[in-house]
């Protein structure tokens, strides 16, 4: 089991979570309003006056099989729309219940 | 879920509620009343009392002071003037705006109804008139006759007025210039005294002759009989055989001792249609019933009423109120459209995608049609000031949805699918577009709240476009991302057309952008050299000032005039006839644009309500003039006057006054006068005054048709009774007075029946014995003993001069010395007169004001300015609670200077002058103004936040704002555009707003472009040097 954290420009939202659905990735843990800026570059979603943009946060919890196909989709999503910013970090489950 | 969440969900449901509005605001439109203005509450109230045989001095000291002495303590009085002439008395009570009417008008009935006692016995009970907009008349009707001219009162009463009558919504239908049917008993006096007969004995007795008594029932058989005296005339001549005496044992029958005259009033008031001896029908509207409409009706019926009248009888329509109102809102309607034209052009050429363009433009009609709504829930009518609202908004109400659409589309071009761009697109610019708003409603809703005259006008246009602006705010933040939602594509494909039109247009652009950037680059560099330019423009502006005149309201071309003129006091009716028909016949041959023209001459009929009301005589002739529509004409109305008021001056010296007013009969749009109202009690001491004023205002340039108010002194014989002698005789004033009364003007002795009609039957002495001073002094009066007297026995017949009408204001005698003003700004007239009157040498006891259209406009303009301060205020707390600062919204106000620059400097240009249209147009600039300011420091201080350098966000900012700020400034300034180069019917009242606005915003927004960043620049380097200090004092305070 891996988990994967997509952080990504909330007009992303409806995409990934179908893209989701059709990778058979049924559970999804989502954040709306969060707020943040990329490492390198691309426009800081703050939500205020000056950078009005804001970002979602989607946390799934998926078998290993399905990672490399989801990252794929992912990174399609990110470059069909480059300046929206897209972000996905994947790591080990240890336990779960 | 947000507004525009739900409206992007749910497109069919935001497309239906918009769907639903616009069908009710259809409905509306379609249930609306045209009418010129609003409905303006009236603020007038009449009394009106009839004491015939009086003269002015009597009046006025028995009629006209003790009413004023109570109706002065009425609340809520502005003014009280009266006017006593001969036989009435009419008070008029101006009171200040916005009180309630009905109860005012109750009010003054209580008062009334406790000083009834104190007036004499002959004087009617005071009759309280209302005064509206709605009293003008709406139509005049002329009437032409030749053999039915003796019955013309009752074929006109039973052909025309009655079935007039009947149509719904008509207030009233009454007839002037046709003499109405009435029995005289003229008798004479030497064989009356021959039968020891007097007029009063003959009088009561065909009154106690002309009688139907029921004689109550009673029983025959099984049977009850009712019994009834039927003794009324039959026939005006059975009167002759009535026995009204006997002398040496054979009855004195009434033909020995009179004739018995069955024909017409012996002064009547005479109408003359195109030169033809006629009559007039004025037709008045019921209160809040529908001009036009009715108008219609009413013409609609002509045709069938002139069937019923005899064939030399003819109708024609004398001035039509309803065809001015028909054009003028015609011409407003036209303006509207191509507004919206214009608008719907710039929207494209900026924006050039058909798509945003439609998404854009059609929050137009929404907020447009909305607006109805609330007209028809509230009772208002189309009418100038709302149709023009609607002009005025169709530029603004884009603003919002273009602020939208914009940033929706940049969040598409960022990658957003169209469905997200709409909702956070929106979500973003929210506030932002709800403050601008808020801005605009800060400018307009104060208008709701002025008061006075302008107040009744502007209230209108207040609601109408606050409705206006919310309307189209609702629609930016729910229909507007909803259609971008649908209509918005991620791929923007360009066709042919769209690559060979917009290349160059977007060239244009660009390089227009780049341009400004130039120019901003060198304007932040040279700031103190901007600041000099800048505050340079605006003072040297404000010496226009001087070269632009002031005036009230500009007059109106509505093609009518009306024209009194008055020959020497005391002339006979024949002479004025006379001179009025040649002059009649000169101006139409002269002025071809005259369509119709009438007049009437001679002394209304008392219970002739609306004749009486207006000044009449033998000597004053009243004219109405009707020209083609201005649009058919090269002359405008005000030059014909001109040359009218010449031809009086120059080929008829025998008019004493002549007076010429543009603008028929509404208050507003005439030519502007300006009254000087001299008060003092003296006669002889206001009299000069007033003829040193005339002489003077004469002399000033720009003035004509100079007026004093009262009348020539009237010659009447009076009769001096000796209280003394007529105590020997067994008589007393009254009395003899009575007796008198009696023989001249004649005795009412009863009425005559004839076909459901009543006309009266008068005793009097045949005319033949009414002509020289000695028939007067011969009058035998018989006291209560039965002995008769000469009145050359106990008093003494003199001739006097008395003053005709005297008219007093606020209880102090008044003369008014009136001008028109003619082609000058009236403040010119002002000032040069204001400089005259300090050199006249005034007695004592007497004092000059200035009132008429100067007071209106002195008050109107205080209130404006009041407004103006009020709204400034309001604006700037809507801008510090948006941008959380004091010193933004400051450096964004500096754009209201050289907004009034703009405007001096287009009226100066223009030639048109600073009235109350114009100044409205000012106010109005103060929120569009300060939007393009708001657009433009809200980018600037953006850009800083994200980090920019002060100088390198002031460029980026404005260029990237330059576009936005333009396009808005389009719409606005080309919506205004139609208004300020209307020629239509009623044009001139609203170009000098248009003009204004025009000038104001294109001249402040290209200021605004360089001056506001430019001090934005200085404030916030200002700012910074504070905080590097702040910031020093803390590092050493640290070592």
């Amino acid at each position: 089991m891996k988990t994967i954290f997509i952080a990504f420009d909330q007009a992303h939202y409806d995409h990934i979570v179908e893209m989701l659905e059709r990778s058979n990735c049924r559970g999804f843990t989502s954040w709306q309003d969060v707020r943040g800026r990329g490492s390198v570059d691309g426009e800081p979603h703050y939500g205020s006056h000056a950078w009005p943009s804001e970002s979602c946060a989607i946390l799934t919890v998926v078998e290993d099989s399905r990672v490399a196909g989801v990252l794929e989709r992912l990174r399609a999503l990110d470059m069909e729309r480059p300046k929206l910013g897209l972000r996905a970090f994947v790591w080990n489950v240890e336990q779960s219940i | 879920m947000s507004l525009y969440g739900s409206a992007v969900k749910r497109p069919i449901m935001t497309t239906l509620c918009f769907v639903a509005v616009v069908i009710m605001g259809l409905f509306s439109l379609n249930t609306l009343p045209i009418d010129l203005y609003p409905d303006i509450e009236t603020n007038t109230l009449m009394v009106m009392t009839t004491y015939t045989g009086a003269s002015a001095a009597d009046i006025e000291q028995n009629v006209t002071r003790p009413l004023e002495n109570v109706l002065n303590s009425v609340s809520d009085l502005k003014h009280i003037t009266s006017k006593s002439r001969e036989n009435i008395s009419v008070i008029t009570l101006e009171f200040e705006y916005g009180e309630d009417i009905d109860v005012l008008t109750n009010d003054v009935r209580d008062k009334l109804d406790m000083v009834s006692s104190m007036l004499p016995d002959d004087a009617e009970t005071p009759i309280i008139f209302k005064f509206s907009t709605d009293m003008i008349p709406i139509i005049l009707l002329s009437v032409k006759a030749d053999e039915s001219m003796p019955g013309l009162y009752k074929i006109l009463d039973d052909a025309v007025a009655n079935p007039l009558a009947r149509v719904s919504g008509v207030g009233s239908v009454s007839i002037s210039g046709a003499p109405k049917r009435e029995i005289h008993v003229y008798v004479d006096p030497a064989r009356l005294e021959a039968y020891g007969l007097s007029v009063e004995q003959i009088g009561s007795l065909i009154g106690a002759e002309n009688r139907n008594i029921p004689g109550g029932s009673f029983d025959i058989g099984s049977d009850t009989y009712s019994l009834r005296v039927q003794g009324e005339f039959k026939n005006s001549e059975d009167m002759a055989n009535i026995v009204v005496g006997s002398s040496g044992g054979r009855n004195v029958y009434l033909r020995d001792v009179a004739r018995i005259d069955d024909s017409l009033e012996e002064r009547t008031q005479e109408t003359f249609n195109d030169g033809e001896r006629g009559a007039m029908i004025v037709v008045q509207k019921q209160s809040g019933a529908n001009s036009v409409e009715i108008s219609n009706k009413v013409l609609k019926m002509l045709p069938t009423l002139q069937k019923r009248l005899p064939s030399d009888v003819q109708l024609g329509i004398i001035a039509d109120t309803s065809d001015n109102i028909r054009n003028t809102i015609a011409s407003l309607v036209e303006t509207v459209l191509y507004a919206l034209l214009f608008v719907v052009i710039v929207v494209f050429f900026f924006l050039g995608r058909w798509r945003a363009t439609l998404i854009i433009t059609i929050t137009i009609p929404i907020s447009l049609i909305a607006s109805f709504i609330y007209l028809a829930a509230t009772g208002n009518t189309l009418n100038i000031v709302s149709l023009s609202a609607l002009s005025i908004s169709i530029g603004m109400v884009v603003d919002d949805a273009i602020v939208v659409l914009e940033n929706v589309t940049t969040h598409i071009e960022r990658g957003s699918d169209p469905k997200q761009a709409a909702v956070h697109g929106t979500n973003e610019v929210a506030v932002s577009v709800v403050a601008s708003t808020l801005t605009l409603i800060a400018v307009f809703f104060p208008l709701t709240l002025v008061t006075g005259m302008t107040g009744v006008l502007f209230r209108q246009l207040g609601w109408m476009v606050t409705i206006m602006m919310i309307i189209s705010t609702v629609c930016a933040l729910s229909l507007t991302p909803m259609l971008c939602s649908l209509l918005l594509r991620r791929q923007n494909s360009h066709g042919k057309f769209y690559t060979l039109f917009f290349t160059p247009i977007n060239r244009g652009l660009d390089a227009f952008d780049n341009g400004y950037a130039r120019l901003l680059t060198f304007v932040v560099g040279h700031k103190m050299l901007t600041f000099i330019v800048c505050i340079g423009i605006f003072v040297g502006s404000l010496f226009l000032m001087k070269g632009v005149g002031t005036e009230f309201f500009p007059t109106n071309d509505d093609g009518r005039m009306r024209v009194s003129l008055e020959l020497p006091i005391g002339s006979r009716v024949e002479t004025a006839k006379d001179a009025a028909s040649r002059l009649a016949r000169e101006w139409r041959e002269k002025y071809p644009e005259i369509m119709v023209l009438n007049y009437t001459t001679g002394t209304a009929s008392s219970d002739n309500t609306f004749a009486s009301l207006s000044d009449n005589g033998p000597h004053i002739i009243s004219m109405n003039v009707r020209l083609t529509d201005p649009g058919d004409r090269d002359r405008k109305i005000t030059e014909i006057a001109e040359l009218m008021r010449r031809d009086i001056k120059e080929r008829y010296p025998e008019f004493k006054k002549a007076q010429v007013s543009v603008g028929g009969m509404s208050g507003m749009g005439g030519q502007a006068t300006l009254d000087y109202e001299i008060y003092g009690y003296d006669f002889a001491e206001t009299d000069s005054t007033a003829q040193l004023m005339k002489k003077m205002l004469e002399k000033i340039p720009g003035t004509a048709d100079v007026i004093i108010s009262r009348a020539d002194y009237q010659p009447e014989y009076q009769v001096d009774f000796d209280r003394e002698k007529l105590a020997m005789y067994g008589l007393n004033l009254s009395t003899a007075a009575n007796a008198l009364r009696n023989r001249i003007n004649g005795q009412l002795a009863s009425q005559f029946r004839e076909d459901g009609e009543e006309y009266d039957i008068k005793v009097m002495y045949a005319p033949e014995y009414r002509t020289s001073i000695e028939d007067i002094e011969n009058i035998l009066i018989y006291n209560a003993a039965g002995k008769g007297v000469r009145i050359k026995d106990v008093g003494e017949v003199v001739e006097r001069f008395t003053p005709p009408t005297i008219e007093r204001k606020d209880r102090e005698r008044i003369v008014t010395v009136s001008t028109v003003v003619q082609d000058v700004p009236m403040s010119q007239i002002v000032e040069a007169a204001s400089a005259e009157i300090e050199k006249l040498d005034i007695p004592q006891g007497v004092s000059i004001q200035l009132a008429g259209s100067y007071e209106d406009q002195q008050d109107s303009f205080k209130d404006l300015l009041t407004l103006a301060v009020l709204i400034v205020i309001l604006v700037y707390i809507v801008m510090a609670a948006q941008f959380e600062s004091y010193t933004y919204p400051a450096i964004i106000m500096t754009s209201l200077l050289f907004a009034f620059s703009g405007v001096f400097i287009i009226l100066w240009l223009s030639g048109h002058t600073l009235n109350v249209m114009s100044m409205i147009g000012a106010i109005m600039l103060i929120g569009i103004v300060v939007k393009n300011g708001i657009v433009l420091i809200d980018y600037i201080s953006l850009n800083r936040e994200r980090g920019m350098s002060i100088r390198r966000s002031v460029i980026d900012g404005g260029r990237s704002r330059l576009r936005p700020v333009v396009m808005t400034t389009l719409t606005t300034i080309l919506g205004m555009v139609p208004m300020a180069v209307g020629t239509g019917q009623g044009a001139e009242m609203w170009r000098p707003m248009g003009t204004a606005v025009i000038g104001g915003l294109t001249f402040s927004t290209i200021l605004t472009l360089l001056f506001v960043p430019m001090l934005y620049c200085v404030f916030a380097h200002q700012g910074v040097k504070r905080q590097r200090k702040a910031h020093a004092r803390e590092l050493a305070k640290n070592k």
